[in-house]
């Protein structure tokens, strides 16, 4: 019996599309088989990691009227609970003992403002011995404005194209890390690498297997386990561990 | 006519975008192709290339910066910001998200 893992502070961001919800929903079930308490977030406005980490799609809802609209101060948790109460209450328990919070919706409220009600559970949540993942909604808005202040690591995943190389520019000012992913061929990695000037942690070959996973909207780790996508992504959270200690 | 074109990120919106406006300006129609994602992308799928579809400013942004008095006019702000693609298509982005925002 070895001391527990360190705990990691991660943020997936990208275009929309290249991959990252399944990314993280991956590497949180692997950190969590090699022993890492995960908290998975979800703050995406259009939640998608549930499936990602083999829940049903509303396996990790919210309930209704958990926050409020307060006049004058916009969106706040009911009775103002602790980051921690909030986990221990309302986390759902995925697969492998993984820990998940969807932090971008709640039930009966289509403003995507709701979400700033649980910011302070990414940001305040210092349980000794956590790791936390956090899936960030596609594209620029979030990043910028602050929702990944709280990693350590915030990789930008990009597929190669020109669209993914665009937003991953503009992500350059907050990301730290990236991955390639549904990479086909050696000139797709060259491409995705060529103008990111940031530390390449993996590059996950494009797998019709995962394509096929999200068809059926199984967890690609479930579906595909010794797929070469998901063997490339034990690398990723090899050189992850690495980074954080 | 109005067209908004909406879904989940990576299903096609920009590309289907695209190909409409250019398709509608083919048949003869004027098209202002309005990039409303803060991370516009619609350029690269119009054919204005990556270079120039990171050069585009947002509307907003620029009328923040540029301390305009009072609002222009829907025409003003196109004739302003919009940018020509192929086959007639004028181009404006709405709002764009590039810069760490520190509030």
């Amino acid at each position: 019996m070895g001391a527990a893992p360190a705990a990691l502070k991660v943020a997936f961001v990208d275009k929309g599309g290249a991959g990252k919800s399944a990314l993280a929903g991956t590497v949180c079930r692997q950190l969590a088989r090699r022993g890492h308490r995960v908290l998975a977030l979800d703050v995406d406005t259009m939640p998608g990691l549930a499936v990602s980490l083999g829940m049903p799609p509303e396996g990790a809802r919210l309930p209704a009227g958990l926050a409020e609209r307060v006049e004058g101060k916009g969106w706040q948790v009911v009775k103002g609970a602790r980051p921690a109460q909030l986990v221990d209450r309302y986390a759902a328990w995925a697969a492998d003992g993984v820990r998940v919070l969807e932090l971008g919706k709640l039930p009966g409220q289509v403003e995507p403002s709701v979400t700033v009600a649980f910011r302070h559970v990414m940001e305040r949540f210092r349980r000794p011995g956590w790791t936390l993942v956090a899936d960030l909604a596609a594209g620029t808005r979030q990043a910028m404005f602050g929702w990944a202040h709280f990693a350590r690591i915030i990789v930008v995943v990009a597929d190669p194209s020109a669209k993914s190389a665009l937003t991953t520019r503009r992500l350059l000012p907050v990301a730290t890390h990236l991955v390639a992913n549904k990479v086909g061929c050696a000139s797709d990695l060259e491409a995705i690498t060529a103008a990111v000037p940031l530390q390449l942690l993996g590059a996950i070959p494009y797998d019709e297997a995962l394509a096929e996973a999200e068809r059926r909207g199984l967890a690609p780790i479930d579906f595909a386990p010794d797929s070469p996508a998901m063997i490339a992504t034990e690398e990723l959270v090899s050189r992850l561990i690495r980074e954080a200690s | 006519m109005k067209i908004a074109v909406i879904g989940k990120g990576g299903s096609g919106k920009t590309t289907v975008a695209g190909v409409l406006a250019r398709c509608l300006a083919r048949a003869g129609r004027e098209v202002v192709a309005l990039d409303c994602d803060a991370n516009p992308n619609l350029g690269i799928s119009l054919g204005v290339g990556l270079d120039m579809t990171e050069q585009l400013a947002g509307i907003r942004q620029s009328l923040e910066d540029g301390g305009v008095e009072h609002a222009p006019t829907p025409e003003e702000l196109l004739s302003r910001f919009g940018a020509p693609a192929p086959d007639g298509v004028r181009l404006a982005v709405v709002t764009k998200i590039d810069q760490p925002n520190p509030g």
